[in-house]
C-alpha cells in the first residue's frame, strides 16, 4: 500500500480541510485564522508547533528516531484579491479575496503528509512542515528567512510544490535546473519642468525623455543580454500629464523584469538605471529608478529533482512523471528557500481547470492524496529508516 | 472731448454690469443669463436684438444714416471651469466656474460701446455687436459662423479686443500679421494586443509602439514644417497600463499643436496620421489619430490693425500704443470670424499687477472698461465716417 492509498483514507477530512479554507481565504501576512487551523491540525497530530515565524508562518517538527537527517517541506498559505466568480457552495465568504492559486490545496496536502508522516510514516530523523505566509508578491519566504528558517530548524533539502492546471490529476512534471524566472517591478520618475503646451521652450519635457527611455529599454534584452540567457524587460504602465495643453514635470514607467538567473537580473538593473538616467539628462530631465527584486530564479536542484520525480513515478508510474518539464516566466518566492537550501519544486496535476489567478479557478481535490502522497513518499525515501 | 470720456459717464453703469456678470459666470453655449442680460440692454438702448445665432450667441445691429459700409465688433461670454480663489465681494456665485478669461470685461466693453454709439455716436453705417458664446475651446465662433453670421449680418471688417495682464492700465499692443498661433489638440489611441508581462511574445505591445511615435513626433517640426515657419507639437499626456505584470491592450497618447499659418497645422495633422498609423503598423499594432482644430491662427490684417491702433492712440496717446507687440503660441477662435472677414484683435491692459488669465485669482479690472469700450466707438467713428456712403 503506497502512502497516497494511505491518505485516501482520509480524504474526506482533507477535503473538508481544503474547501473551509478555501471558503476563508486570507492576504498576505493576513493568515491569522488559516494559520491557526494549520497549528490545531499539526498540533492534533503530536507534531511540534512553531509559530510567528515570519510573521503568520508555521513550522511544524516531527522526528522519529535518532536519524541526523533533515528535510523541509513548504507549503504556501494566502490568498489573491481576485472577486471569486466560481459559484462554488464553498466559495470565498471574503468579498474580493479569493484562493486563486490553489494555496488552500497546498497547505492542504502539506497537511495530508504531515498527518500520514506523524500516524503511520516510516522514516528516521527530521521533518520540517513549513507553512509559508504571503507568497504573492508581498514576500513571505524572505520574511521566514529573516526570521531564521534554517538556523532554528536546520534542513538538509527543502521540496514545494504547485498545482497545474492542464496537467491531468494524477501527473507531475518538474524542471530540473532552472525551472521559474527571477522577476522584479520597477518604477522610473522622469524629472523635468512642466510649461504651457504652446511653450515648449520653457519645459524640459519628461514626456519625451521618458518615451526615449522606454524605447532605449528594449535595447537591455537585445544588446545588453547573452543571446543563450533568458531575460524579459516589460514596460506595462506608462503616465505623464493630465491637460491637452499643459506640459507635466514628471513622467512615470513602470513594469516588470524576469530572468533565470540572478546576475541577468543585475545586468538588467545595472544597465536600467544607466540607461534611464542618462537618456533623462540628455534631455536635460533627472530619472530615479526603484528596482524592486521580488522573486529569485527559481532553480531545481538537479539530483534533489531526480529524487521527488522518482517519489512521484513510485506513486503514479514512470509514465505519468514529465522529468524534463519547460522553464515558465512565472515566478515563485519558494526560490528565496531553494537559494539558501537546495532542494526542488515539483508540479502536480490539477486537470482541466481555469488557469490561476482566474476568478473560475478551483483546487481540485481530486489532487490531495497524489500531493500529500508525493511529499510523505520523498521523506520516506530520502531519510530511511536504519540510517543515522 | 473723446468717447472714452463720454463713456466715463456711465462707468458706474457698466462696472456694475461687469461685477453682476463676474458673479453669475456661464460655462461655453451655457450663457443663457449673460445672453439674457445683453439682449436686454441692446434693447433698452433701441438697438436691434437677434438671439440665439450659434447656441447662446447674440447680434445686436445698430444703423445710422444711409451708409452701405458694416463693421462688426466681437465680443465673447463664456466662462471657464475654474473654482475662484480671489475672495472677491463680486466672486462667482458658482462653485467650479469663474470668469478668469475676463469675458465679463469683454462683453461689459462691447456694451459700453453700444451704449455710447447708439445714444450719442457720431457714424454713417451699419455696427454689428456680436456676442460670441463657447469661446474656451468648445468652438463658439465656429457656430456663429455656421448660423450665417457673416450672411445675416454682412460686414465688411471684424474686430475684437482681449484684456491683458501685464501690460499697464491705459495702454493697449496689436502688431500687423499673425498674433496668435492656430491650435488643435489630439487623442492618438494605439492598439495592440495585452499580455502577461513575463510573455511579450504574446503581444503586440502599444506602449512600445506609443513610445516610439511619441518621439517620432518631435521629427516634424524639426524635418517637416518649413524652418522659417513656426509649429509646436507637445505631447502632453500618455496613459497607458494599470499593473507592473500586464501588459496592456492600448496606449493613449494626447496633446496640442499650435502654429500660425492653416497649412503648417494640416501639415502637421497629415504628418502626424501617417507617422502614427505606420510605426503602429510596424508594430503590429493600430493607431487611430482624432486630430480636432479647434483654433484658426490669429492673422490681423495690417491695414485693420493700423486703424485700431489709431483708435486706441488718440484716446490714450501714441505712447501708449505698441503697434508691434510680439506674436504668442496661446490661441483665440476669434481668429476664425478673422478668416471670414478681415480684421484685427487688439489687447488691452489690465495692469501690470493683474495674475495671468485662466488663474483662480485673476479678476478683470473696471478701470480698463472706458478705454476698451472707447476704443471700439472710436474705431466705429474713424471707419464709417459720417458723409461717406
Amino acid at each position: 500500500m503506497t502512502a497516497t492509498d494511505a491518505i485516501r483514507a482520509f480524504h474526506d477530512e482533507l477535503t473538508a480541510i481544503r474547501r473551509d479554507i478555501h471558503a476563508h481565504p486570507e492576504l498576505g501576512l493576513e493568515e491569522v485564522r488559516t494559520s491557526d487551523l494549520v497549528a490545531a491540525k499539526l498540533a492534533e497530530w503530536g507534531i511540534e508547533v512553531h509559530r510567528n515565524i515570519g510573521k503568520t508562518g508555521v513550522v511544524g517538527v516531527l522526528r522519529k528516531g535518532n536519524g541526523q537527517a533533515s528535510i523541509g517541506l513548504r507549503a504556501d498559505m494566502d490568498a489573491l484579491p481576485i472577486l471569486e466568480a466560481t459559484g462554488l457552495e464553498y466559495s470565498s465568504t471574503h468579498t474580493g479575496v479569493m484562493h486563486a492559486c490553489g494555496h488552500d490545496g497546498h497547505t492542504t496536502m502539506l497537511l495530508g503528509a504531515a498527518k500520514y508522516l506523524a500516524e503511520t510514516g516510516n522514516f528516521n530523523g527530521t521533518v520540517n512542515f513549513i507553512f509559508q505566509p504571503a507568497e504573492e508578491g508581498i514576500g513571505g519566504a524572505r520574511a521566514m528567512l529573516d526570521d531564521g528558517l534554517f538556523e532554528r530548524f536546520p534542513c538538509d533539502s527543502v521540496f514545494g510544490m504547485h498545482n497545474r492546471p492542464g496537467l491531468e490529476v494524477g501527473k507531475f512534471s518538474i524542471t530540473p535546473g532552472a525551472a521559474m524566472a527571477g522577476g522584479a517591478f520597477f518604477d522610473i520618475t522622469v524629472n523635468g519642468r512642466g510649461a504651457h503646451g504652446a511653450r515648449p521652450e520653457e519645459s524640459v519635457d519628461p514626456v519625451l525623455a521618458a518615451a526615449a527611455i522606454a524605447t532605449g529599454m528594449q535595447s537591455i534584452v537585445a544588446r545588453n543580454i547573452k543571446p543563450t540567457d533568458t531575460a524579459v524587460v516589460s514596460i506595462t504602465c506608462l503616465n505623464a500629464g493630465a491637460a491637452y495643453n499643459v506640459i507635466p514635470d514628471t513622467a512615470v514607467l513602470r513594469g516588470t523584469a524576469r530572468a533565470f538567473k540572478r546576475e541577468t537580473m543585475q545586468v538588467i538593473e545595472n544597465t536600467m538605471k544607466r540607461l534611464s538616467t542618462s537618456i533623462a539628462a540628455g534631455f536635460g530631465a533627472t530619472a530615479d529608478v526603484d528596482f524592486r527584486f521580488l522573486f529569485a530564479p527559481l532553480v531545481n536542484d538537479m539530483e534533489k529533482s531526480m529524487e521527488f520525480a522518482d517519489a512521484a513515478a513510485a506513486l503514479v508510474g514512470e509514465g505519468n512523471v514529465n522529468r524534463h518539464g519547460n522553464a515558465v516566466m512565472g515566478s515563485e518566492d519558494f526560490s528565496f528557500m531553494l537559494e539558501q537550501c537546495p532542494g526542488a519544486y515539483i508540479l502536480v496535476g490539477n486537470g482541466d481547470s481555469a488557469p490561476v489567478h482566474n476568478a473560475l479557478y478551483n483546487f481540485n481535490d481530486d489532487a490531495i492524496p497524489h500531493g500529500a502522497g508525493a511529499y510523505a513518499t520523498l521523506v520516506e525515501m530520502k531519510l530511511p529508516k536504519g540510517t543515522l | 472731448m473723446t468717447a472714452a470720456d463720454i463713456i466715463r459717464g456711465f462707468h458706474d453703469e457698466l462696472t456694475a454690469i461687469r461685477r453682476d456678470i463676474h458673479a453669475h459666470p456661464e460655462l461655453g453655449f451655457e450663457e443663457f443669463r449673460t445672453s439674457e442680460i445683453v439682449a436686454g440692454k441692446l434693447a433698452e438702448w433701441g438697438i436691434e436684438v437677434h438671439r440665439n445665432v450659434g447656441g447662446t450667441g447674440v447680434v445686436g445691429v445698430l444703423r445710422k444714416g444711409n451708409g452701405q459700409r458694416a463693421i462688426g465688433l466681437r465680443a465673447d461670454m463664456d466662462a471657464l471651469p475654474i473654482h475662484e480663489a480671489n475672495g472677491l465681494p463680486h466672486a462667482s456665485t458658482k462653485p467650479g466656474i469663474m470668469h478668469a478669461c475676463g469675458h465679463d470685461g469683454h462683453t461689459t466693453m462691447l456694451l459700453g460701446a453700444a451704449k455710447y454709439l447708439a445714444t450719442s455716436g457720431d457714424f454713417n453705417g451699419t455696427v454689428n455687436f456680436i456676442f460670441q458664446p463657447a469661446e474656451e475651446g468648445l468652438g463658439g465662433a465656429k457656430a456663429m459662423l455656421a448660423d450665417g453670421l457673416m450672411e445675416r449680418f454682412p460686414m465688411d471688417n471684424v474686430f475684437g479686443i482681449h484684456t491683458s495682464p501685464g501690460l499697464p492700465l491705459g495702454q493697449f499692443s496689436i502688431r500687423p500679421g499673425a498674433m496668435m498661433a492656430g491650435g488643435g489638440f489630439f487623442d492618438i489611441t494605439i492598439t495592440g494586443t495585452g499580455s502577461h508581462g513575463a510573455h511579450p511574445e504574446d503581444s503586440a505591445d502599444p506602449v512600445l509602439a506609443a513610445a516610439t511615435i511619441a518621439q517620432a513626433l518631435q521629427s516634424i517640426v524639426s524635418r517637416n514644417v518649413k524652418p522659417t515657419d513656426t509649429a509646436v507639437v507637445s505631447l502632453t499626456w500618455i496613459e497607458a497600463g494599470a499593473a507592473y505584470n500586464v501588459i496592456p491592450g492600448t496606449a493613449v497618447l494626447r496633446g496640442t499643436v499650435r502654429a500660425y499659418k492653416s497649412e503648417v497645422i494640416d501639415l502637421v495633422e497629415a504628418r502626424m496620421k501617417r507617422l502614427a498609423e505606420q510605426i503602429a503598423a510596424s508594430f503590429g499594432a493600430t493607431a487611430a489619430v482624432d486630430f480636432r482644430y479647434l483654433f484658426a491662427p490669429l492673422v490681423n490684417d495690417p491695414d485693420e490693425a493700423r486703424i485700431f491702433a489709431d483708435a486706441a492712440a488718440s484716446l490714450v496717446g501714441e505712447a501708449n500704443v505698441n503697434r508691434n507687440s510680439p506674436a504668442i503660441m496661446a490661441s483665440e477662435d476669434f481668429s476664425f470670424m478673422m478668416e471670414a472677414r478681415p480684421g484685427a484683435r487688439i489687447n488691452i491692459g489690465n495692469g501690470v499687477d493683474s495674475v495671468p488669465v485662466h488663474n483662480a485669482m485673476f479678476d478683470f479690472n473696471d478701470e480698463a472698461l472706458p478705454d476698451g469700450a472707447g476704443v471700439l466707438a472710436t474705431l466705429v467713428e474713424m471707419k464709417l465716417l459720417t458723409g461717406d456712403v
